[in-house]
């Protein structure tokens, strides 16, 4: 497995497994792309030595404790799986239903799903303080313990992603393959965000978690978040010249996101009826929502319907839904709106513990905090450089092809060029 | 035993202010003498959810309800099988007998002084600086059994306005602990008692998310104990950074003794036995006086029970 240089008449490019990495675009950037990348390093290397404190201190690092059982990272894998569901959106719509306006999308689409599930995974796995007991995991699985599906769905689904972006790039087995990778693709993503909503909806022990309406409502806001993050990431990538797409496209994606994102309000204020209507009310399920509306959590739960409200007020209208302010703004709004509601998901298990008492809100620690980020950033920095080395840009002749045809990506891709100044 | 249950039912003890709470539940494991009759037709009809298991455990139990009838706590028992048994039993104790274990806990006795949680620290090498403890004694408030108003942190006991109402691992026949761990590093052996294998666990806390009743602890840090107070029965190093909770004393049981909380309760609230034994204080208890179970609609059917 050595790179070797491609026979191109571009220097720089050398062609691994297939693909052709545009080393020589990292050597042509500039300063400021650096600087980003050194950032980038410094928050993983911060974030390496939250994970080694946490391996030897265990738990004493941590601001989560028997009340509030799990914390920053659950949090986090639930956001970050419910991102990824962007990038299947865009690569399901295009090779399923023929919705060619996001063609150009679906390289980055599936390259962000697999680095956000990545950190997903790794999130979950850097919490288990005796991680390297995990072989149980696959020698003695509990079929009955919602754990194990979850947490193989994620890894499976990633290593999908990652396949998918190498079957996009290198053209190997052409539409079909990239079609019946979808068919693998869609249900396994289905499933990914159906078992992460059931580690909570499966515990009769956590009244506000135990739903039938949690898994519809984290697929909705699923869908809605990864598609607005996919939005913003989409005109960054514009902005920098890596990727170009048409108005319409974006128009596209807005429509569909504020579609996503009236459902998912939709559902979060049916929720709330349910609690708060006094011929369902139970005193159990009201005390505890209690905490988040009016309570020591409404600083993380109201920003839910604030945040949310206005991205779907934004978006709603036809005048000015085509301006990008618009479109950027009320995307950045939901995605830190469904951080928060993730947060508060997290939360609603732990305010009132199982034995009715109340605990006090928790807040991440320092490690913790810097071991999200790490993994954060290790996810930025795949992508950033990826938008220099990998070609992401869709060849124009594949945009509307025929089923079947080869998928050859030629050595002369507008991708590697425009890479290369950026 | 027998003469604080003739105590128990004469009209003039009835100032336990637990009456109307607990009328309120669907007592119908417990069958009273003076209930026999009725239990003898409805109990069967309720049970018959599950009729194989019932018909089964019938087949077996020779043991009988006065006056005809199935035996209900035939089910229980039959309904307490092990789960995700590993097939030998949990390296820190002996193997598992035939008995079922159980616990009754007389809330009308038990004056909330916690001297069974301190004896199960020193009993189980529950790290002094853990923060936690295996028994949780909860101050309920007169007239209800709700969880919600009950207070966890009280510094006064035995106040006569109150109740107190002691929580632990419920060694549930119908664990969620077990179904919600990803390794199976926690099961229900043959006699009952739910194990924790901490040399198995991959500290991921999710049977602590399961517990309906707070019942399982992390040991956020090294458990620290004296070095003249550890109990050479009981595992310290390896609880590190793992779950931990009550195992009915699984090191005293299995032989012979009772548990650290039974030997330590003042006012005899609690009484530890084998249900298998049709004569056991915990059998004849369950069978004579009207009991009930905490959260017993999550359907986790513990095997400790209250009597008021």
């Amino acid at each position: 497995m050595t790179m070797t240089e491609a026979t191109t008449s571009q220097p720089g490019i050398k062609r691994f497994i297939g693909m052709d990495w545009n080393i020589g675009a990292l050597k042509s950037a500039d300063r400021r792309y650096w600087s980003f990348v050194a950032l980038l390093g410094i928050l993983i290397t911060l974030g390496v030595m939250a994970w080694i404190l946490v391996m030897t201190k265990g738990g004493t690092v941590m601001a989560q404790r028997d009340g509030f059982t799990w914390g920053i990272w659950f949090a986090n894998y639930m956001f970050y799986v419910g991102l990824a569901a962007g990038g299947l959106v865009v690569y399901a719509s295009v090779h399923l239903f023929g919705a060619e306006q996001f063609r150009p999308l679906a390289r980055l689409a599936v390259l962000m799903a697999g680095c956000l599930t990545m950190i997903a995974v790794l999130g979950d796995l850097t919490d288990l303080v005796r991680v390297w007991r995990i072989y149980w995991f696959a020698l003695t699985p509990n079929l009955s313990a919602i754990f194990v599906y979850t947490g193989s769905a994620a890894g499976i689904y990633m290593v999908i992603c990652f396949v998918d972006l190498w079957i996009l790039i290198t053209g190997k087995g052409g539409e079909k393959l990239a079609y019946r990778m979808t068919l693998i693709a869609l249900p396994l993503a289905i499933y990914l965000h159906t078992t992460t909503a059931f580690v909570l909806a499966l515990n009769k022990s956590r009244e506000l978690w135990s739903t039938a309406v949690m898994v519809p409502i984290f697929l909705t806001s699923a869908v809605a978040s990864g598609v607005a993050l996919l939005l913003i990431v989409a005109y960054i990538m514009q902005r920098f010249h890596v990727l170009e797409f048409k108005p319409s496209m974006f128009r596209s994606l807005s429509t569909l996101l504020a579609t996503v994102m009236i459902f998912d309000l939709f559902l979060l204020v049916a929720e709330i009826a349910f609690v708060y209507w006094p011929s369902s009310a139970k005193i159990g399920h009201t005390l505890r929502f209690s905490e988040f509306l009016t309570g020591p959590y409404a600083g993380i739960f109201l920003p839910v319907l604030i945040l949310g409200g206005t991205a779907f007020a934004l978006l709603s209208r036809r005048k000015t839904r085509h301006i990008p302010a618009v479109q950027v703004t009320a995307s950045a709004l939901y995605v830190v709106a469904i951080f928060f509601k993730r947060y508060t998901l997290m939360s609603m298990g732990f305010a009132i513990g199982t034995l009715g008492q109340p605990q006090a809100p928790y807040f991440p620690s320092l490690v913790e905090g810097l071991l999200a980020l790490g993994l954060l950033a290790l996810a930025v920095l795949f992508v950033t450089l990826a938008a220099k080395v990998l070609p992401l840009r869709v060849p124009e002749h594949e945009h509307g092809e025929e089923v079947g045809a080869p998928h050859a990506v030629a050595s002369g891709d507008p991708a590697l060029e425009s890479g290369a100044a950026l | 035993m027998s003469d604080t249950l003739h105590n128990d039912v004469r009209p003039d003890n009835a100032t336990a202010p637990d009456g109307t709470t607990f009328s309120r539940r669907s007592f119908l494991q417990g069958i009273g003498v003076a209930a026999g009759l009725v239990a003898a037709g409805v109990i069967p009809a309720v049970l018959s959810a599950a009729p194989t298991s019932a018909e089964e455990a019938t087949a077996t139990t020779t043991a009988a309800v006065p006056g005809g009838g199935e035996d209900p706590i035939a089910t229980i028992i039959e309904e307490n099988r092990e789960l995700n048994y590993p097939g030998k039993p949990v390296y820190y104790a002996d193997l598992a007998g035939p008995e079922k274990w159980a616990m009754v806990i007389d809330t009308k006795a038990c004056v909330g002084c916690r001297k069974c949680a301190f004896a199960c620290v020193k009993e189980n090498n529950i790290g002094r600086t853990s923060g936690f403890t295996y028994i949780q004694l909860l101050e309920m408030e007169p007239g209800k059994l709700d969880l919600d108003t009950a207070v966890l942190d009280y510094e006064e006991a035995g106040r006569p306005d109150k109740w107190y109402l002691p929580v632990q691992c419920m060694q549930c026949a119908n664990p969620p602990c077990v179904t919600g761990c990803p390794v199976k590093a926690t099961w229900k052996e043959p006699d009952g008692i739910v194990v924790v294998d901490y040399n198995k666990c991959i500290g991921c806390r999710n049977c602590m998310i399961t517990c309906p009743y707070g019942a399982r602890h992390f040991n956020w840090v090294h458990p620290e104990v004296p070095e003249a107070e550890v109990n050479p029965k009981v595992p310290l190093a390896e609880k590190a950074w793992t779950p931990e909770k009550c195992t009915f004393c699984v090191q005293r049981t299995r032989n012979g003794q009772t548990t650290a909380c039974v030997e330590a309760c003042p006012v005899g609230a609690r009484t530890f036995g084998d249900l298998n034994d049709p004569n056991s204080d915990v059998s004849i208890l369950l069978k004579t006086r009207r009991v009930f179970r905490l959260k017993e609609e999550l359907s986790t059917e513990p095997m400790i029970w209250y009597v008021g």
